[in-house]
């Protein structure tokens, strides 16, 4: 299921971030660990509870302005879909 | 230069009020007097976030049964693992699951033996269901990640659909829905545990339709018998390359089950820092990399995946522990995996499905 764009997604219990040793920042979950690049880092790092899904969306398409705007608008949503899926995303 | 372990897995302790008849606890089992002291545990937990593990898995046994399980957890925590806990739940409390989270406690892994009490029952050894499902409605009231692990096996597979609802009635953020593997325990009371290929490709379907239902709102993982596979797991991410395991009194292996393979020796945490076990004990590098693989893996497109497989099921199916997974459709013992399969699809298999075993099980015990 798609966020809303007024929904605020924060990390899912038992997801933290983490910088191990001084190693480069990576989320922490029940299963694993992974190390974000990019457009993933950048949305994941605005999953605070606070910024809804719209604002999150303004936001990447301030920092990425040559990028299409309807198209990270898109990216943004399946984006935490997917991570919802996976329970690292609530929304 | 060898990176990791990625993860601990610290089997606390094997005393344990429940009785698995599948449990992975090997069959001679470390005592309550051989177990590592708080003290210990505390600085193996520093090492191994010094060598660069993420998570730490406390298992057991049931490690509730340790009394300084709260200690364990902030030690872990202070070292900058992800402390999770593996557990029937027996000696969970309301307050002292606070305490644990308060502790560090990241995540709860709750084990069920199925949805039927009576059944699951018989399976642990120990009246406990009810308990459990008591315990998985308190443990929702708090903030951590909550997984309940399923075992499944011929007894109790299909009841899957039944299983998977009442799971979900229990609002976990994951469903871990295991088949039994054949080692220890499991492995003598195989004969009544194996399901049949009708149980496993009806439980796939379910499993499939489950995870479109509930997408979003319960993941749910599923792990097929070895014995139904075409090609042998990636056996803990490969033999010293992923996971490291301390048993009750300090020893240290790469997995659930390697005490069985003869020849080896498995150092203490007693005696050697985690990093030069690690890195340099014989143990560890024993099934390391490709060096030891034997034709058809050698040149095998596959070992990059599956590294060969599991080294204590090729030496508890074709009693050698240097042999090619005989799970795999491509090891030449392959034939020792279909003759136990054929046998329990044969009509006049051993056990019928839903049935105990006529000779009874053959219970884990606890240890003094």
């Amino acid at each position: 299921m798609a966020p809303e764009s007024t929904s605020r997604p924060r990390l899912a219990a038992g997801c933290r971030w983490a910088e191990p040793n001084g190693a480069e920042r990576m989320l922490l979950y029940p299963e694993g660990a992974i190390r974000l690049q990019g457009t993933g880092r950048e949305i994941l790092e605005r999953c605070d509870g606070q910024r809804t899904v719209q604002q999150i969306v303004e936001e990447l398409q301030t920092a990425f302005r040559a990028g299409d705007p309807a198209q990270i608008q898109v990216e943004v949503a399946g984006f935490l879909e997917r991570l919802q899926q996976k329970r690292i995303v609530d929304f | 230069m060898v990176t990791g372990p990625l993860a601990l897995i610290a089997e606390l302790t094997h005393r344990c009020p429940l009785h698995c008849v599948y449990c992975s606890n090997p069959i001679e089992m470390q005592k309550a007097s051989a177990e590592l002291s708080t003290a210990d545990w505390i600085r193996v937990f520093g090492e191994a976030g010094h060598l660069g593990a993420l998570h730490v898995h406390l298992t057991g046994g049931e490690p509730l049964a340790r009394a300084d399980l709260t200690e364990l957890v902030a030690g872990a925590h202070a070292a900058g693992l992800y402390v999770n806990l593996i557990t029937s739940g027996i000696g969970l409390s309301e307050k002292r699951l606070a305490v644990l989270i308060e502790a560090g406690l990241e995540h709860i892994q709750l084990s069920f033996q199925g949805s039927r009490e009576e059944r699951a029952d018989e399976i642990a050894g120990t009246r406990s269901h009810a308990h459990k499902l008591q315990l998985a409605r308190m443990i929702r009231q708090f903030k951590l990640a909550f997984t309940v692990n399923m075992v499944v096996h011929r007894q109790n597979l299909d009841d899957l659909a039944e299983i998977i609802s009442m799971v979900e009635q229990l609002a976990p953020d994951r469903l871990e829905i295991a088949n039994v593997q054949y080692y220890g325990w499991a492995l003598e009371n195989r004969d009544a545990l194996l399901p049949t290929r009708r149980q496993l490709e009806q439980s796939q379907a379910t499993v499939s339709a489950a995870q479109q239902r509930l997408s979003g709102r319960m993941r749910i993982d599923y792990v097929a018998p070895d014995y139904y596979a075409h090609y042998p797991k990636a056996c803990m991410g490969g033999w010293g390359r992923r996971l490291m395991l301390i048993d009750p009194a300090g020893q240290t292996l790469p997995c659930h089950a390697a005490g069985v393979i003869p020849g080896m020796a498995f150092e203490s945490v007693r005696q050697h820092s985690l990093e030069w076990i690690w890195r340099e004990s014989a143990a560890f590098q024993k099934f390391r990399g490709e060096a030891w693989m034997p034709e058809p893996c050698r040149s095998c497109d596959r070992r990059g995946e599956d590294f060969g497989g599991c080294r204590c099921q090729a030496l508890l199916l074709a009693g050698d522990a240097s042999a090619t997974d005989p799970v795999c459709s491509l090891a030449p013992k392959r034939d020792l995996v279909d003759e136990v399969v054929r046998k329990i699809n044969s009509e006049v298999g051993p056990v019928p499905t839903g049935e105990p075993p006529v000779e009874g099980w053959i219970y884990r015990p606890n240890p003094h």
